[in-house]
């Protein structure tokens, strides 16, 4: 029984739909405009959050965790305090080169080799002083050579810090911080700085300015860690083999030189430090910790951007309801004698209704599919065209989240256009063949 | 007249009914008695505006009166809910109107399955073929099959409509002025097609205003003031 009833309405439908083929198109035009608005939202949404949120735990750190930078002559006493411990880990960031000594690094500066050659080495002649003395004058008096040499930023870690940089593996090994130290410093390398080691077949051999002599460092393995620019991780025990906590550094350009992150739950710790750093006569202000929250903060602004342009899309897409139902209302009107001819010979009215909805519907539907494939198509060739200049388009996939928006949009606008002309169509009296 | 053991196949009494008019409601009839057997062929004539159609109308079940009392065959169906009215349109009646209401993207053989495909029951394409030809043949158009209806003249568009009314074989053949649009000799025919479903039993009802039409039919009454004599 119901399958007389539904397959009678494929055939009406059917038949009403390839009566009026044109206009079922142009009606889809302007829904598959809305469709298509909703579609690219949620991808360029999607893209977007995947992009900026999956790394943003790796560079930042997980939410949560509570950062703290320790100006330089407290580096000791804190790098003291959370030895072997797991709940804290401190990081001293230099500046280290690896490869032929004496010579011009490829990437100056520790930029990423994408730009080697360009290198930050600065206006020629540059020269700077502080209270120590003054830089630089000399290089431009005789400019380092050339050579085979890439510079990287070393982090000199104290415990795994993975605990609060979820560096994803790539290959080889993590640094192991139960064995007894090596000699030569174990280092683990982002896929930047692999990369510039492959590229560029330098020797194995690492100098860091204030170290009593160049180390020669045994690559374990290679991470993500989300950067950009080459670093590389180290112990801090083997470092501190061939580099005193006395060392002066040069290497803190551009940020504080050591980094400690703490879990939560962790205040005693935390409260034992900083006593011990004012102690130090470091002012209380300057050892505030700040709790992570930087995934979080930037998932919220991303989906109130996100629901923004939904707004802007639901505009769109309300036109393009405004055009289906339009084109319903102007059909219902002018096949009033045959729903009416239909229901003299015995069609129902909820049949009726509901031949005249799932027209629609299946318009709004195969727009929505339309929309979908313009989609993938654009986003294939738009990460194709534009895949060479932002490395992060690279192999997008279409997400599915877009496609199922875009399949409800289609639903929600073949309903919307059709309920009106669903429900006229059923309230047109039968006797209206008879008054003609 | 045959003399017939069975009840009647259509018993009408005191039906009323009233339309909302512009102004104010009128009274378009005023307890209309009417009895149809089987077989038997009835003309009702009055003039424009009297009713006829409305009678018609509330004969079809596209409406229902206001009171009175319908039986069709032993069945009281005069407050017949919507949805078993329209399973009753579909098996029992049959309907041809002045113009004839065809659908001019379809076929004639697709108009006629028309009546066929409106989700009572459900019969396969080859039945459904088999249906449609048969009573295309009954009205002596089957080689009309393909022709969709601006190619083909009046007389045989009101006749693929009779077909559509006769392929679900009714008991109740119900005419509103079939032979309106129609020249004298093609609205004969028509009427002798009409004529001829009687022979096989079915009940005609014909609205006309042609007075050569209704004397073919077994009876001849007349709508006037709302009442029928
Ligand atoms: N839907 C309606 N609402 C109100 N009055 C109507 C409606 N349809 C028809 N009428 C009126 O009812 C009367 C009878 O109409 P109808 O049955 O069509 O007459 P006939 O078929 O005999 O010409 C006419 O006066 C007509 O104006
Ligand atoms: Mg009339």
């Amino acid at each position: 029984m119901l399958s007389g009833k539904l397959r009678s309405a494929v055939i009406i439908g059917g038949q009403g739909i390839r009566a009026r083929k044109l206009r079922t198109f142009l009606s889809m035009i302007s829904l598959f405009m809305g469709v298509l608005a909703v579609v690219t939202v949620q991808a360029g949404a999607e893209i977007a959050e995947r992009a900026l949120l999956t790394d943003v735990e790796l560079t930042q750190g997980i939410d949560g965790t509570r950062a703290m930078y320790i100006p330089d002559n407290g580096a000791a006493i804190v790098e003291d305090t959370v030895r072997g411990r797991k709940d804290a880990v401190a990081a001293l960031n230099m500046s280290a080169i690896i490869g032929e000594p004496g010579v011009r690094p490829v990437n100056e500066g520790g930029m990423p080799f994408e730009y080697a050659g360009q290198g930050r080495g600065g206006p020629r002649g540059y020269k700077w002083c502080d209270q120590n003395g003054c830089y630089g004058a000399e290089e431009t008096q005789a400019p380092k050579p050339d050579g085979q040499a890439i510079e990287v930023r070393l982090y000199a870690l104290t415990g795994d810090v993975r605990t609060f940089r979820p560096f994803r593996p790539v290959s080889g090994q993590w640094l192991d911080f139960a064995s007894a130290p090596a000699m030569a410093p174990r280092l683990v390398l982002n896929r930047e700085a692999a990369k510039g080691l492959r590229q560029y077949h330098v020797p194995a051999e690492m100098q860091v300015t204030g170290a009593s002599a160049n180390m020669t460092p045994q690559i374990t393995g290679v991470v993500d860690d989300g950067g950009m620019e080459p670093a590389a991780y180290v112990r801090i025990d083997e470092l501190r083999t061939w580099l005193p906590s006395t060392a002066k550094q040069n290497g803190g350009q551009g940020g504080p030189g050591l980094q400690l992150l703490l879990s939560p739950g962790t205040s005693d710790l935390e409260q034992t430090l900083r006593a011990r750093l004012v102690g130090l006569g470091i002012p209380a202000d300057q050892v505030q910790a700040h709790e992570i929250d930087s995934r979080s903060r930037m998932s919220s602004q991303l989906s109130m951007m996100r629901w923004i342009f939904l707004g802007l899309a639901a505009l769109v897409l309300l036109i393009g309801v405004a055009g289906i139902l339009n084109v319903g209302l102007a059909t219902v009107g002018e096949r009033i004698e045959e729903f009416a001819l239909r229901r003299a010979v015995g069609t129902s009215r909820m049949l009726l209704a509901g031949i005249v909805l799932s027209e629609t519907l299946l318009t709004g539907l195969l727009t929505a599919g339309a929309a979908i494939g313009a989609g993938v198509v654009g986003l294939k060739i738009g990460s194709q065209i534009f895949g060479g200049r932002h490395p992060s388009l690279q192999g997008i996939e279409f997400p599915w989240q877009a496609g199922v928006a875009g399949v409800i949009a289609g639903l929600v606008a073949g309903i919307l256009g059709g309920l009106i002309p669903a429900i006229r169509a059923a309230r047109i009296p039968i006797a209206t063949v008879m008054r003609a | 007249m045959t003399a017939l053991i069975q009840s009647p196949l259509i018993q009408l009494s005191g039906i009323t009914k009233t339309l909302k008019g512009q102004d104010e409601p009128r009274t378009i009839l005023s307890g209309v008695d009417l009895t149809v057997h089987s077989g038997q062929s009835v003309a009702i004539l009055g003039r424009s505006g009297s009713g006829k159609s409305t009678l018609l109308s509330l004969i079809g079940l596209f409406d229902r009166p206001d009171g009175g009392q319908y039986i069709l065959g032993e069945r009281d169906i005069t407050k017949l809910p919507e949805r078993k009215a329209a399973q009753l349109r579909s098996a029992e009646f049959g309907f041809v109107f002045q113009r004839f209401f065809l659908l001019k993207h379809l076929t004639a053989a697709q108009n006629v399955a028309m009546a066929l495909v409106n989700g009572q029951g459900w019969h396969s394409r080859r039945k459904r073929k088999a249906k449609v030809l048969a009573a295309l043949d009954q009205v002596g158009i089957a080689h009309l099959a393909k022709h969709k209806p601006p190619r083909l003249s009046g007389g045989e568009q009101q006749r693929v409509a009779i077909a559509r009314a006769l392929v679900r074989e009714p008991r109740v053949l119900l005419a509103d002025e079939p032979t309106g649009a129609l020249d004298t000799e093609t609205g004969n025919l028509v009427v002798d097609v009409l004529l001829s479903a009687t022979h096989r039993g079915c009940g005609l009802v014909l609205v006309t205003h042609d007075h050569d039409h209704a004397a073919k039919m077994g009876r001849v009454l007349s709508l006037h003031d709302g009442k029928l004599a």
